[in-house]
């Protein structure tokens, strides 16, 4: 039992960071990028891939997966720059099924769809990290220092323009804000923290494969997002914690395994659909022209 | 406005084609530091889309624009804003869900020339000629149309804009705060801010404005002081004339 707790909180830190990163360019920016999870994947596989391949030590191969996802976020930054809206939106889901082909079809780099196994956990300190405890208190440090620094940043002056370009574009332009800049770096920043929240979760299940970025896996931190009120830090880390424990009840219920699944992800898109539809005003305010 | 100075702003036969015509057609104009110039013109004779292709929203097909003797038609919107040319919206252009002071904020956030430590004060100075300092806490959505125009209007101040292009900054005020929008905007120019505006409101244009452009199916046909519009034949044709006057 006790293990079963170390392991959910430990779900909830992962989970923590790549809800916030979220928040960033979709709560803050009003940006929605559908392929936020394959930066969280790409995040993942660089911290397997140079950690087993490259023998990088653990800190230079979280910071490196950081890094790894931030480059890429180059791209949706470049689909953002020609598509709006909902254009947008679609624009980085195409942007998603490239990354989840590579996944699979890139073997030499990837091992397809057999995935990566035996990721190393940290060594730091002499302490053993494969004692699920030990490696709580390191996640429960990053966690707690990446939240802080998006905390940081959403109440800095570049969080105000953030909201304030999400709000009316044209009128941040005519303060002399590069509007333009200001979304590739809340990309850039969105994807640097939810490279190392993959580096985490690959770190911890010593296992990274494609089938852990799906777009249930999307669909899951839109919730989080969604739920606790986009661009709200303390509604968003509630709402993460209680989305990741809502489904555990289910596991003591008398469902056979193989039901378990398909249910949690029931129980995600019925919460998702009621909430957007209870503050359909909020989320999809009438446009204005200028 | 004498010769010797160059102009602030030069415009020089511009072309803005859009949806397959020319909105604005070969318009040239100049302006000197600290005028009042009042733009009128019939509805979809192309006032706004002027001030969309002044302000880099819209691209310039053919002509030139020169703003402080430099040429800014190929700029984005943005660097035209740095270099000193505000923009007042038609539709507002305030941030509706943002506090009443985090708006004014920003505005100042973006002037660099103001340091940091007199952010704040700055702030609340400019809300204080407006007289907002009271409603700052509130969401700016909240305001009446009259405050959310005078609230945009301090924000192009405060970022340190010399010329500001207000669009029908009186639609939705109120009686008494057009006189307060009115005794901005002088104040504005008393302090070598030059002001174009694009009116309906013939009385407020004439108590504001030296000289007043006429627009009229995107061509620039008369441009006077308001006397001579007044009683110009031509503008009782093509705008008191019109249905729409
Ligand atoms: N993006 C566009 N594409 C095609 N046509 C446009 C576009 N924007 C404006 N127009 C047309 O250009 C004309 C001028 O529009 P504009 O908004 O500049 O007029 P206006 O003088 O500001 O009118 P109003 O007094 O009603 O504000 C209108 O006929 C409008 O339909
Ligand atoms: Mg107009």
């Amino acid at each position: 039992m006790e293990e079963y707790c170390i392991h959910l909180a430990i779900l909830c830190c992962i989970y923590l960071i790549l809800a916030h990163s979220f928040n960033i360019s979709f709560g803050l920016a009003g940006l929605l990028n559908l392929a936020h999870i394959a930066t969280y994947a790409i995040g993942a596989y660089t911290y397997s891939i140079l950690t087993i391949d490259y023998g990088y030590h653990f800190v230079a191969a979280f910071l490196l997966s950081g890094v790894g996802a931030a480059l890429f976020s180059v791209f949706v930054g470049a689909i953002a720059a020609r598509l709006r809206g909902d254009y947008f939106a679609l624009g980085s889901l195409g942007f998603y099924f490239v990354v989840s082909a590579l996944l699979i079809n890139w073997r030499e780099v990837t091992r397809g769809v057999l995935g990566i196994a035996g990721v190393p956990r940290p060594e730091l300190l002499e302490i053993d990290f494969y004692e699920n405890r030990n490696f709580l208190v390191l996640a429960v440090i990053l966690c707690l220092g990446c939240l802080a620094c998006m905390y940081l940043l959403q109440v800095s002056p570049f969080g105000r323009l953030l909201r304030a370009q999400s709000e009316n574009e044209f009128a941040a332009m005519s303060l002399g804000r590069d509007v333009a800049r200001a979304r590739n770096l809340s990309f850039l920043i969105s994807s640097a923290f939810a490279g190392f929240s993959g580096a985490i979760f690959a770190s911890y299940l010593n296992y990274v494969d494609p089938s852990s970025f799906s777009l249930t896996e999307m669909i899951l931190v839109l919730s989080m997002v969604v739920v606790g009120r986009p661009g709200s830090f303390w509604g968003v880390t509630l709402s993460t914690i209680f989305l990741v424990l809502l489904p555990e009840p289910l596991r003591f219920l008398d469902f056979p395994p193989s039901a378990i699944g398909p249910l949690r992800q029931i129980v995600y898109s019925a919460i998702l659909v009621g909430v957007v539809y209870w503050r359909k005003e909020a989320l999809f305010p009438r446009r204005r022209v200028v | 406005m004498s010769s010797s100075t160059p102009p602030l702003l030069q415009v020089s036969s511009l072309h803005v084609h859009l949806g397959g015509r020319d909105i604005v057609q070969d318009v040239s104009f100049s302006l000197t530091v600290g005028e009042r110039v009042g733009i009128i013109g019939p509805n979809g004779s192309g006032k706004t889309t002027l001030f969309n292709s002044l302000s880099g929203f819209l691209p310039v097909s053919a002509g030139s624009i020169t703003f402080r003797e430099r040429e800014i038609s190929t700029l984005p919107p943005h660097r035209r804003a740095q270099l000193g040319l505000g923009r007042v919206f038609q539709n507002f252009g305030i941030f509706r869900e943002m506090s009443v002071f985090e708006n004014m904020l920003l505005a100042v956030e973006s002037n660099r020339k103001i340091p940091k430590r007199r952010r704040q004060s700055t702030v609340a100075e400019y809300l204080d000629l407006v007289d907002l300092l009271e409603k700052q806490k509130d969401k700016a959505g909240s305001l009446s149309g009259g405050q959310m125009r005078l609230l945009e209007i301090a924000r192009t101040l405060a970022v340190g804009a010399e010329l500001l292009l207000l669009d029908e900054p009186t639609a939705g005020v109120s009686p008494k705060l057009k006189d307060s929008v009115r005794n901005l905007l002088v104040h504005a120019s008393d302090n070598k801010r030059t002001i174009v505006v694009i009116e309906h409101d013939m009385g407020f244009i004439g108590q504001l404005c030296d000289r007043i452009l006429v627009l009229d199916v995107g061509r620039l046909v008369l441009d006077g002081p308001p006397d001579e519009i007044r009683s110009s034949q031509k503008v009782h044709e093509i705008y008191f004339g019109d249905a729409h006057a």
